[in-house]
């Protein structure tokens, strides 16, 4: 009999497969469907600070276009910030609820924020509906040329929201940063029980005929996996929470790889729109058949097994190496 | 109402009118200064709950009048959201007929002396004069003068009735007693049916009677609206929730064949911060009903509400200025505004700050706070303040309160009235099977007749505003008004 358990932020998982946050994880019915194909754990559709925003600036859109609402004089639409996000939050809160009274797996919330006021409040919020962990997930545009420090504001977040709740906290970070290994390491001595490499942006591309943006893929695809392994490799041994690998996650093997890099858990999502939810039964089989074949009867026995510090040639991860490796190409 | 241009002319053109206008030449009327309302001290006014206001003489009124040129074009008129002719009942001021000036008044507001105290004239009637938009100089205070002729009118006990229609025994409910209540009643007995206004709470007036404290609209003023409305025959039920009491088919059963719900925005909304359930934090809409409706102030009563020495009020409104002015009122040494903006985003009536700031009212702009702390039974003790800055404009060019960092910081209080708005009264929505909701919780209407999309059930003031002001809610109860007579008259007795 093949364990596939695990351990990630304290929680345990009876195989490595989180569904990642998404569109699928939003509703009831289909976090139940999950379940019952098998994934370990949920992450919640996440909360979006910025559709939030969003919300309220087409309220204002929409308040001055209406002849009958009032708002001149309205301490309503005064605090109507507030208003929006609270009613946000509470649907949000009772997702949880009834995700969590229907499922037995661990319920992971989510929050997607842009800035570091009221999260930590919200956070509190989170873990009273019942979460089981909460995962960050910081989103400052790169494309920002203001000299603001990200990466103090990465910190300060996770910090104010680790002090308030006692549920295990995530950040899932982007790939973006001067150096990715301080933000990790920093993250990690911060309070974060565990770090989520990398989340996906969107992409915008070029309609050559009409002359026009597009975007790109919407869903990762099988490759793109590679430098998160790397970061996972990289990492993992240097520092004191658990690390999960998100995009690009679409086989058994990728999920295999990561494993032996490192990661305590994969997050999958792209796999499970091209592929169907029940996908996630095939996934898992295909896993017990490679720990099978190869001799392992537990995953920790292949957990971090070729991360940086247990391989041969530790370098083989970092750039100076990749960069001997295309110099040497005529 | 009438906005009928031809009108309005042949009125200014009566004789008494062109007379009046040649004996002042307008460089003289224009270059006089605004009345100022006469008030009581504010270090006497801040411990007492009579009216703040005091209202004009009748010299301070006839010379105000006189500023008035009688415009060919009175803009005004477009200002003020029941049609009520303004340039007329100025004039009749100016010419000492005071009662003529009330009667102008209730040709198309039933609650004159209520809008003169309450209206926010200075971005309504005022904000259209002519001193304002062409002159750049402060208005002809409709608003004094309105309140003027009808105060005159009460005092001199020759209160006018208007013409009621013959019944015509076709019965109208009117849910609610707030301003748009009574104004659509009004209009409805006029036109021959028989109204009836069923009210939930004990106390004829909504938000006129526990929203508005004493020292800004005394309840006898109202109450002798409501006696104008009684004596016109509209009927008046008490202690009645429409939806509970009784359900819609229980009163068309009854024989009601059309609906006007005005059921106003009681539904009190907070901040969601912590400690925010803590004793002693109350919404304005709790701490405003209890003092003003229950008396729950007075020594000997059963219920007391809490008398706080350290009072901060969360928000920038109206409700905001008239909760920390009653808690000042009560015997607080220190009351605050907390309001995250700056004075000038503020949503309050300038008057009312200026009252505010007069009676000793400490503003605490640039602040919002995070979180409350109480002491060991639970009675709140601490709130914590975040200061703020104003960031970026917003889509609707006010600038955003942004935090900042590290700028926390704790005040002492015993009590918090936390005043950041309303939500609809749900019960009327949720008790009407396909009622058209919009998606604030308010009822959806068609703006020309208030008509929602059950053809029987007519909506205005905040269950379709969201939190308007006590005029547009009299204009909403007016459109509906006309809107149910041409429903009747379509349906029922075509």
């Amino acid at each position: 009999m093949i364990d596939l358990s695990t351990k990630y932020i304290g929680l345990h998982l009876k195989n490595p497969i989180i569904a990642a946050s998404s569109g699928l994880t939003a509703n009831i019915e289909n976090i139940k469907k999950l379940e019952s194909n098998g994934v370990a754990a949920i992450v919640l559709k996440s909360i979006f600070e910025e559709e939030i925003l969003q919300q309220e600036k087409d309220l204002k859109n929409e308040v001055q276009k209406d002849s009958l609402i009032y708002s001149e004089l309205s301490e309503t639409l005064d605090y109507i910030d507030i208003h929006i996000k609270e009613d946000t939050l509470n649907v949000y809160l009772e997702l949880i609820r009834k995700a969590k009274k229907e499922t037995l797996i661990p319920i992971i919330a989510s929050i997607n924020c842009v800035t570091n006021y009221e999260w930590t409040d919200f956070a509190k919020k989170i873990e009273s509906a019942g979460a089981d962990a909460l995962e960050l997930n910081i989103f400052l545009n790169p494309v920002d040329t203001s000299d603001k420090d990200f990466e103090k504001t990465y910190i300060e977040i996770t910090k104010n929201v680790t002090k308030k709740v006692s549920i295990p906290v995530s950040v899932k970070i982007s790939q973006y940063h001067t150096k990715p290994a301080h933000v990790i390491q920093k993250l990690s001595e911060t309070g974060a029980t565990g770090i989520v490499l990398f989340n996906r942006f969107y992409t915008p591309d070029i309609n050559l005929e009409k002359l026009e943006l597009t975007q790109a893929n919407h869903f990762s695809n099988e490759n793109e996996y590679l430098n998160v392994l790397r970061w996972i490799a990289l990492m993992s041994k240097k520092i004191n929470c658990d690390l999960a690998a998100s995009t690009g996650i679409h086989s058994a093997e990728t999920i295999i790889k990561q494993i032996l890099a490192g990661a305590s858990a994969v997050q999958i999502a792209s796999v499970l729109y091209s592929k169907g939810i029940d996908y996630v039964s095939v996934l898992l089989k295909e896993l017990e058949n490679w720990m099978e074949k190869h001799n392992y009867n537990y995953l920790n026995q292949i957990k971090g097994k070729l991360s940086q510090e247990k391989i041969q040639d530790p370098a083989a991860f970092e750039r100076m190496q990749f960069m001997r490796y295309f110099s040497g190409i005529e | 109402m009438t906005n009928n241009p031809e009108y309005f002319k042949a009125e200014r053109d009566q004789e008494w009118r062109v007379a009046l206008r040649s004996q002042i030449k307008n460089k003289e009327r224009t270059s006089r200064e605004r009345v100022k309302m006469p008030e009581q001290d504010p270090n006497i006014r801040n411990k007492n709950s009579l009216e703040v206001n005091l209202g004009l003489t009748e010299e301070q009124a006839v010379s105000e009048a006189q500023r008035c040129i009688d415009c060919p074009n009175p803009t005004c008129i477009t200002g003020c959201p029941v049609g009520i002719n303004i340039p007329k009942f100025i004039k009749y001021i100016e010419a000492r007929d005071f009662l003529s000036a009330a009667k102008t008044l209730k040709e198309t507001n039933s609650l004159p002396a209520v809008c003169g105290r309450v209206c926010p004239q200075e971005v309504q009637c005022e904000a259209q004069c002519f001193y304002t938009q062409k002159l750049k100089k402060p208005a002809v205070a409709i608003g004094h003068l309105e309140r003027f002729a009808a105060d005159f009118e009460r005092n001199s006990g020759k209160i006018s009735i208007p013409e009621i229609a013959e019944r015509n025994n076709i019965k109208v409910a009117v849910i609610g007693s707030g301003p748009g209540g009574l104004a659509a009643a009004g209009d409805l007995v006029k036109m021959g049916y028989s109204v009836t206004v069923f009210e939930a709470l004990h106390e004829i007036g909504g938000v006129l009677k526990y929203g508005i404290p004493e020292f800004r609209l005394p309840n006898d003023i109202v109450d002798v609206e409501i006696n104008n409305l009684r004596k016109m025959g509209v009927e008046f039920i008490t202690n009645f929730v429409v939806g509970k009491t009784s359900s819609f088919e229980d009163l068309k059963a009854k024989g009601y064949v059309a609906f006007f719900t005005a059921s106003g925005a009681g539904l009190p909304r907070f901040m969601n911060i912590p400690g925010e359930n803590y004793v002693g934090i109350f919404s304005s809409n709790e701490y405003l009903t209890r003092v003003n409706l229950m008396g729950a102030a007075k020594a000997d009563y059963d219920t007391p509400v809490l008398f706080g020495k350290n009072v901060a009020v969360i928000g920038g409104g109206n409700t905001a200025m008239d909760s920390v002015r009653t808690a000042k009122r009560l015997g607080a040494e220190r009351a605050m505004i907390v309001y995250r903006r700056s004075l000038d985003e503020m949503p309050a009536r300038i008057e009312e700050i200026h009252h505010a700031q007069e009676e000793g009212i400490e503003f605490m702009n640039l602040n919002s706070p995070v979180e409350y702390f109480a002491d060991e039974s639970g009675r709140v003790n601490r709130m914590r303040l975040q200061k703020m800055e104003l960031g970026e404009p917003d889509s609707s060019g006010r600038r955003r309160p942004v935090p900042l960092t590290s700028s926390e910081y704790d005040v002492d209080v015993d009590m918090v009235v936390v005043s950041v708005g309303v939500s609809p009264n749900p019960l009327i929505p949720s008790a009407v099977d396909g009622l058209n909701i919009t998606k604030w919780g308010t009822i959806h209407v068609n703006p020309d007749n208030m008509q929602s999309n059950i053809s029987d059930l007519f909506a205005g003031g905040d269950i379709v505003r969201g939190g308007a002001t006590v005029i547009l809610a009299m204009g909403d109860g007016r459109n509906a008004a006309a809107g149910i007579h041409a429903y009747i008259q379509q349906t029922l007795v075509n």
